[in-house]
């Protein structure tokens, strides 16, 4: 991929997916990201042995991968001033600042906007947090799972009133995945910014924030006195208004979502289609307003041609059809999916072990369509010693502040 | 063994580091490591050929010795005969 970061220096002392994940984008995209992690734990995603239910493999962990390819691992111990002072050596050649520790972590140990603002008056810093910099909340923790998901209002907004509770998020760092992009975005404008006017800022990007933004158009409408009827349970049939509109079941028992929102222009390619031509003849169907009004029927009568034929023939059959829709696919489905692959949204790193290559979702930016090239996530503290003399230190030093416990 | 000094196995691809040295003689593969590789290289003798991986750190039981691995290969690491072991991080139990 072209490198649109190259000669850019990130300096992240974070931890977890979603921070992370915003140094993983931007060392896709070519930047120096050196990651500061404890000399003796690592970072805390290190110790994530089961994800969605199911075990990992510590030596292959997505957990890890995923938010870490690219990058460098040098082991301090930011708690020690010894280890602070290394922070600072750092920052001073650094373009971006990148982290999440609270606001009374980053007050205590002193490595706030105010402490690396003074050491490098230039630089970016940018902050992710659960809740936001500002507000009572401000120094609260938090996962995708409680601020993206759950207290933003999405948990509710998918769940069907049917059900007793709240579905969960089922994804592990979805919204972190999500509000990692959003972080290097934000990174992105912050040096073009620096580059036009010369002045560092700082920037805050939180899993609530993105949540909203990912959820803005329903919560504008809620915040103009909408009142949403809520989410229907699954089942197989065309939404109120629109038939083309709808999760449709096949004979074996799959789905065909059908997204044509628009359904005036598709009438007659929809039902030559599901295999009743004469119905783009029919008055109750044959204009956009007499289908719109007659949905229920032609509703029914869709829902009884696609459980006729079997998915695959679906997902061969409507490739002609002139309107959206896609099938219904899983996660591992998707990992295999001819047209993700031919869009390079997977790629491969070398393992640390020397066994078969690890395969890892790209970010969503591709520059110059070309796919990502890059290393496989560092073992932490892999690469101390190499960063701290790049930057100048002796080796008596580097020993010394090892026996200090302040870097591994 | 100089410290931020390279070493190289004399029978397989593996490159290390040393980050912390003493006067012992580490070996990969069975034989000692050094500091050009031989043309003739021979393979690692059986006891020492569980491999390499870049990036771990190596470390003897008494902390004397570290060797950061900057090059994987067959062979597998020791000091004066004794196997050296991987140093992992001491990662906290979590699960999502």
């Amino acid at each position: 991929m072209t490198q649109v970061m190259k000669g850019v220096k990130v300096l992240e002392v974070a931890q977890f997916t979603y921070v992370p994940a915003a140094g993983a984008i931007l060392a896709d995209w070519g930047a120096d990201v050196i990651k500061i992690e404890h000399p003796v734990r690592g970072d805390t995603q290190r110790g994530f042995i089961r994800m969605a239910g199911a075990d990992v493999n510590p030596k292959r962990s997505p957990f890890v991968e995923h938010p870490n390819r690219g990058k460098r691992s040098v082991g301090v111990d930011i708690s020690k001033p010894e280890g602070m002072e290394v922070i600072y050596e750092l920052a001073k050649t650094a373009d971006v600042f990148l982290t999440n520790y609270l606001p009374r972590q980053r007050q205590r140990m002193k490595f706030d906007y105010e402490h690396i603002k003074a050491i490098n008056p230039n630089i970016i810093y940018a902050r992710g947090s659960a809740f936001g910099d500002k507000g009572p909340e401000r120094d609260f923790g938090g996962f995708d799972g409680t601020a993206f998901w759950n207290r933003s209002g999405i948990a509710k907004a998918f769940t069907p009133k049917e059900l007793s509770g709240p579905i969960s998020q089922g994804i592990p760092a979805f919204g972190d995945s999500i509000g990692a992009m959003f972080i290097a975005g934000g990174i992105s404008a912050a040096l073009f910014n620096r580059e036009r006017t010369g002045e560092g800022l700082e920037l805050d990007v939180s899993l609530l924030s993105t949540a909203c933004w990912a959820a803005g158009t329903s919560i504008d409408m809620a915040l103009d006195g909408t009142e949403f009827p809520g989410v229907s349970m699954p089942r197989s049939g065309g939404n109120p208004g629109n038939p083309f509109m709808g999760n449709f079941t096949t004979s074996d028992g799959e789905t065909i979502n059908m997204c044509t929102l628009t359904p005036g222009p598709h009438i007659r390619s929809f039902f030559e289609h599901i295999g009743r031509p004469e119905l783009a003849e029919d008055e109750r169907f044959s204009t956009v307003e007499a289908l719109m009004k007659n949905w229920e029927p032609a509703s029914d009568i869709i829902v009884e041609e696609f459980a006729k034929k079997p998915f695959d023939y679906w997902r061969e059959h409507l490739k002609t059809y002139s309107g959206q829709w896609t099938p219904v696919l899983s996660l591992a489905q998707i990992a295999q999916d001819e047209q993700a692959l031919a869009n390079d949204l997977v790629f491969e790193v070398e393992p640390a072990d020397g066994g078969d290559p690890i395969k890892l979702v790209r970010g969503p930016v591709q520059f110059n369509h070309e796919p990502v090239q890059t290393t496989r996530a560092p073992e932490a503290s892999e690469h101390t010693e190499l960063v701290l003399m790049e930057m100048g230190m002796e080796w008596e030093q580097i020993e010394k502040l090892k026996e200090l416990g302040a870097i591994a | 063994m100089k410290p931020g000094s390279k070493l190289k196995s004399a029978v397989c691809d593996t490159e290390v580091m040393v980050i912390r040295g003493t006067d012992g003689v580490v070996e990969c593969g069975g034989q000692p490591m050094v500091d050009d590789k031989p043309a003739d290289a021979g393979e690692p003798s059986p006891e020492f050929a569980e491999g390499t991986a870049m990036g771990k750190r190596y470390v003897d039981e008494a902390g004397t010795v570290e060797l950061l691995c900057v090059k994987a290969g067959k062979g597998s690491l020791s000091l004066g005969g004794v196997a050296l072991s991987i140093k992992d991080a001491k990662s906290l139990p979590s699960s999502d």
